[in-house]
């Protein structure tokens, strides 16, 4: 049974993505991705309902399991090598011929294949990635299938390129499964590769120059990250002697020999998850179609980062590393804030809030008491459905009204207005209580407390955060003066993934004390919060969950109510200094000429404008993460 | 029931917020509206607050006459002030025209255009006059029923 | 049980009428600084019941919908204050109705209404993480972030936390919307600003507006109240000497624009916040 799931799980997706690629009939990859969706969200509902597990699977069609991983992590990095020539990246090439010749040697003539360990290890926090992979990952997978058809509609090209988009789309959730279950951490770095160049593909997928630039740009920032995990690999070996991933947490820092490699891992899981100064590879993806940078963003690929940080985190409890982290994840958290408060391209908003929250799950993973630990898996949680709807949705509107800027967006709520109503939903359960990620921004604050310098880059980051999400709710909303709004169509495809994210967003935050005491309480060393009643206590705070919910869904709903009542209210016109026309969006200009009033939100552009401040921000997140492998050689 | 319609009542009486429109004054009478709000007059002391919204507003003030291009700003600002609303016409211009009623662009006083409830003459009329015609207002504003 | 039950009612029901009192006396101050006799101190009342019987009348629905969880917010979060509950809790149920008014605001094509949105939304910007500041520097002296914790103390928190003191009152300003960081709406720039963000909220919505202001007040002021809690008369008197500061400040300083409040509060308050915080840390 085991073994089915693990296979359906991991290895599923990639013979849907061969099936993707080789089939090219449209209607037949609908019903694979489809299928494929079905089948690895139940089987990962069926997975976490098995609960943890360890476990080693019997040799593929008789071949051991290690020469597998070997040959498919030359396979890939030799692909990956053929795309540096390709576009001549000399960077690349050094990089990745690097972690070719390490990687050999390390396979052949290092590690000992006779040691005995389950290559599958699952605790909770691995179930509840593999859930957050399979479910909102098909999600997105089953939107972009109407997408792509109106994103190539647009594009006119001869030949389709979607059966490498969808091969490359479900091969990344078929990955991230893998890294999240293995337990040898061998095995971990061939899907952390796999998702490279994944993305890589993903990214290239238009295949015009910003295209392919950014792609490059991704590729050789995540082969740093491979680079840098391929040495932390090895470096642990030679003092552990060992690649069984539980042994090597198990083992701690032993006094400090083993926080290099374990600084080299956080290194690598940074830059996996695009925190400063590589957040520009992150930000390129955005020229790729919308489910890939949902996919990148929500679920897979920048998850990865967090999850090794997670994973490892009780091996450098305690340590400078440990704080650096913290540091450094807060110093993301700030920057990312202030960068998304001056722009109005909204993927660009969604990308940087993005990476600020998985600063802020760095800084948990960092501070690294039970407290801490517990608001960074709520945050994976509830930010993986949160953000995947508001990409979609972002997505969506891209199509409809050609362009993804909030100024154009203004007063979408007349034209689109069920995709506005769920976007600003998914706006709302990202920075309001009593929604998930508030509950886990709490969590954090409080766990923070105590490090001032973590404290204060949250607490100043955290207003930016709702700044810019306010701004944008409000001018979605912003809609003519009594009018009448016609709700706009959405195909079934399109309208299921939403709905069930957005369903998904708010139910689980319902859940969220059951969630918190079911699925995180067991990862942790110790409870961190006492639950009665739906209120979560300990000794630094109580946050009233259910009372504080109960109360806001009744003042929700008597507003709605109020609403709906204002129906007989007398329609007026917004002020215009009485010199409305009879069209009362615009006023009486000269000549008696109607001129349509506009205005446009706050950027901020003189104060965290310019460019300088990227410079300065990068120079500084550089440097602590120069301090975060540095300090702990 | 009673008792909150008396309290409705009474509560509108203290609390009249007034919107001045210079309707094309001189700006003599305007002179006069501010200088109700200085020190000496303080209207602030009956609850009159001179807001700048008609949202907002109970009392509309209009000074100087009105003619063909502001009539309409006039009826905006009278429509966009909610029930119950009282409008208050100040100075010879705001009644009939005063000095410019024979000015080939002038209508006329502000009961050409919308109802006035109101007339405060004199050119241009004292605080005091100003004040008494507001609380000459008042009366009729807070008998005016419920919006 | 009792005790939280009669907490709740005096966050529900108290709590505004002595908001709106202190409203009045507010206006009742201001006018004797300005040597004017001034309005009775009963005036907001009157004012929020007149604008109760009034017609209603709005530009869009979302303006009607944001009103009522505004005020919904408000009042939860005062009564949290009142069941002694989590400070951050409680900003963070307050924020959800101040955001809620922008969102009501920014919802209307007016122009007035969204420059004041957004300006307001600058000032959430300025002066949350001075709140959430002061209340990490509550929680390196106490322990803990609920209020009950704080009410066992011996020593008055003023004494450790002089300097978040003041920088609380910064955001303290900026909540109250006292001049120089009234740009947003204000009770007195009726004429350049119209209303700020509150000019399309009108009639009964703009009363409940008023009102979930009151329920702030008294918020502010019971967070003041918190660092001299250990007497009432320590209460009665850093409440009182504050909130005539803030009235004071507010009658001798002109309004000022964003950038400049942006520009000098965060490193003042932050500043003195971050020093304080050190200073607790290395005892
Ligand atoms: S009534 Fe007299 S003072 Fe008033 S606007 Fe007319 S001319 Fe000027």
């Amino acid at each position: 049974m085991l073994n089915t799931i693990l296979f359906v799980l991991i290895l599923g997706p990639f013979i849907a993505g061969a099936l993707c690629f080789i089939i090219r009939s449209g209607h037949v990859r609908s019903f694979i991705v489809l299928a494929m969706g079905c089948l690895i969200a139940t089987a990962s509902i069926i997975l976490f309902i098995k609960g943890p597990f360890s476990h080693t699977p019997p040799p593929l069609l008789g071949i051991p399991t290690h020469f597998l991983v070997l040959w498919g992590d030359d396979l890939l990095l030799f692909v990956m090598l053929y795309f540096a020539f390709k576009h001549g990246h000399l960077f690349t090439k050094i990089l990745i011929i690097f972690q070719i010749v390490c990687l050999d040697y390390f396979e052949l003539f290092m590690v000992d294949h006779t040691e005995n360990f389950p290559l599958f290890f699952a605790d909770n926090l691995s179930l509840i990635m593999v859930l957050i992979i399979s479910i909102v990952g098909s999600l997105i997978c089953v939107f972009a299938i109407p997408y792509m058809n109106k994103h190539e509609e647009h594009q006119g090209l001869k030949k389709s390129r979607q059966p490498k988009f969808f091969a490359f789309l479900v091969v990344i959730i078929g990955a991230m499964n893998g890294l999240v279950l293995s337990n040898n951490i061998i095995f971990m770095y061939m899907f952390f590769e796999i998702t490279t160049l994944g993305s890589f593909m993903l990214i290239s997928h238009d295949q015009n120059e910003t295209a392919i630039n950014n792609a490059v740009r991704a590729l050789w920032m995540n082969c740093v990250a491979g680079a840098a995990f391929i040495i932390a690999m090895i470096w642990a070996y030679v003092i552990q002697g060992t690649v069984d991933a539980q042994k090597l947490i198990q083992a701690g820092h032993m006094g400090g020999i083993m926080l290099t490699p374990l600084a080299l891992l956080c290194f690598a899981a940074m830059v996996k998850a695009a925190q400063i100064p590589f957040q520009s590879w992150l930000l390129g993806a955005m020229v790729a179609p919308t489910p890939t940078s949902a996919l990148l963003h929500s679920s897979t690929m920048v998850k990865a980062g967090v999850y090794i940080a997670l994973r490892f985190a009780p091996g450098y409890a305690g340590t400078f590393l440990s704080q650096s982290l913290a540091v450094s994840g807060a110093f993301a958290f700030l920057a990312t804030s202030a960068m998304a408060i001056r722009e109005s391209n909204g993927k660009k908003v969604l990308a940087y809030s993005t990476i600020g929250n998985l600063g802020l799950i760095f800084a948990c993973a960092g501070i690294n008491t039970p407290e801490a630990i517990t608001a960074g898996i709520l945050l994976i949680i509830f930010h993986a459905f949160s953000k995947a709807l508001l990409f979609l949705c972002v997505g969506d509107i891209e199509q409809h009204i050609g362009s993804r800027d909030i100024e154009v967006m203004r007063g979408l709520y007349a034209r689109m207005p069920r995709t506005t109503l769920i976007a600003v939903l998914g706006i709302v359960t990202m920075m309001l209580p009593p929604f998930g990620v508030l509950l886990s921004k709490w969590m954090a604050i409080e766990a923070a407390s105590k490090h001032l310098f973590v404290i204060l880059p949250l607490a100043v980051g955290s207003a930016m955060m709702v700044v810019y999400w306010a701004r944008w709710a409000g001018i979605l909303l912003s809609a003519p003066h009594g009018l009448k709004v016609e709700p706009e169509k959405q195909g079934l495809l399109t309208r299921f993934p939403l709905l069930v994210l957005v369903w998904g967003a708010v139910v689980l935050s319902l859940c969220a004390p059951l969630v918190y005491s079911k699925l995180v309480v067991p990862i942790l060393s110790a409870p961190s919060f006492s639950i009665r009643a739906g209120i979560f206590e300990n000794p630094t705070g109580t946050f009233l969950f259910y009372p504080v919910m109960l109360i806001l869904a009744l003042g929700f709903i008597y507003a709605v109510y109020a609403a709906k009542k204002a129906r007989k209210a007398r329609l007026s016109g917004p002020y215009l200094c009485g010199a409305q026309t009879t069209d009362p969006e615009s006023f009486e200009g000269p000549m008696k000429k109607p001129v349509a009033v506009l205005s446009g939100a706050i950027y901020f552009e003189s104060i965290f404008g310019n460019q300088k401040l990227t410079v300065w921000v990068n120079i500084f997140g550089g440097m602590l993460l120069a301090l975060l492998v540095g300090g702990s050689l | 029931m009673d008792i909150l319609k008396k309290l409705t009542r009474k509560s509108r009486i203290k609390s009249p917020w007034l919107l001045h429109f210079d309707c094309g004054s001189c700006n003599g009478c305007d002179i006069e509206v501010l200088a109700c709000l200085t020190p000496v007059y303080d209207i602030e002391r009956f609850g009159i607050i001179n807001v700048g919204n008609p949202k907002h507003a109970d009392l509309l003030l209009v000074t100087g006459t009105v003619n063909h291009r502001n009539k309409k700003v006039l009826v905006n600002l009278a429509e966009q002030m909610p029930e119950p609303k009282i409008v208050v016409a100040l100075g010879s211009c705001g009644l009939s025209g005063g000095v410019f009623r024979e000015a080939y662009n002038v209508i006329g006083g502000v009961d050409k255009i919308i109802p006035v409830d109101v007339y405060v003459p004199g050119c241009p009329p004292k605080p005091e006059a100003i004040i008494d015609g507001v609380v000459t207002g008042l009366e009729k504003f807070s008998k005016k029923k419920d919006g | 049980m009792i005790k939280g039950i009669i907490m709740v009612f005096i966050g529900v029901f108290v709590a505004p009428l002595l908001g709106g009192l202190i409203a009045g006396v507010d206006r009742r101050l201001t006018a004797w600084f300005q040597s004017r006799y001034g309005p009775p101190v009963w005036q907001p009342f009157f004012d929020v019941i007149k604008l109760f019987g009034k017609e209603r009348m709005v530009v869009n629905r979302w303006l009607v919908f944001c009103a009522h969880v505004y005020i919904t917010a408000a009042m939860l979060s005062v009564v949290l204050f009142f069941l002694q509950s989590d400070l951050l809790l409680i900003l963070f149920v307050q924020a959800v109705g101040a955001i809620f008014l922008v969102i009501g605001a920014l919802s209307t094509t007016s122009p007035y209404s969204q420059l004041g949105a957004n300006r307001e939304l600058i000032q959430i910007l300025t002066y949350e993480p001075l709140i959430i500041l002061a209340f990490v520097g509550i929680y390196l002296v106490t322990g803990s972030f609920r209020i009950s914790e704080i009410l066992v103390q011996t020593k008055p928190l003023l004494v450790s936390l002089p300097l978040l003191y003041i920088a609380l009152c910064y955001a303290l300003t900026i909540k109250l919307r006292k001049s120089p960081f009234d740009f947003s709406t204000s009770h007195h720039a009726h004429q350049e600003l119209v209303k700020g963000f509150l000019t399309e909220y009108s009639g009964p919505y703009l009363a409940l507006v008023e009102i979930g202001h009151w329920y702030e007040v008294v918020l502010i002021l019971g967070l003041c109240s918190l660092f001299w809690a250990t007497s009432w008369i320590g209460i009665i008197a850093l409440v009182g000497v504050t909130y005539f500061c803030e009235i004071l400040i507010d009658n001798v300083t002109a309004r000022l624009t964003w950038r400049w409040m942006l520009g000098y509060v965060w490193p003042m308050g932050l500043a003195m916040g971050f020093v304080n915080l050190i200073w607790l840390h290395g005892r």
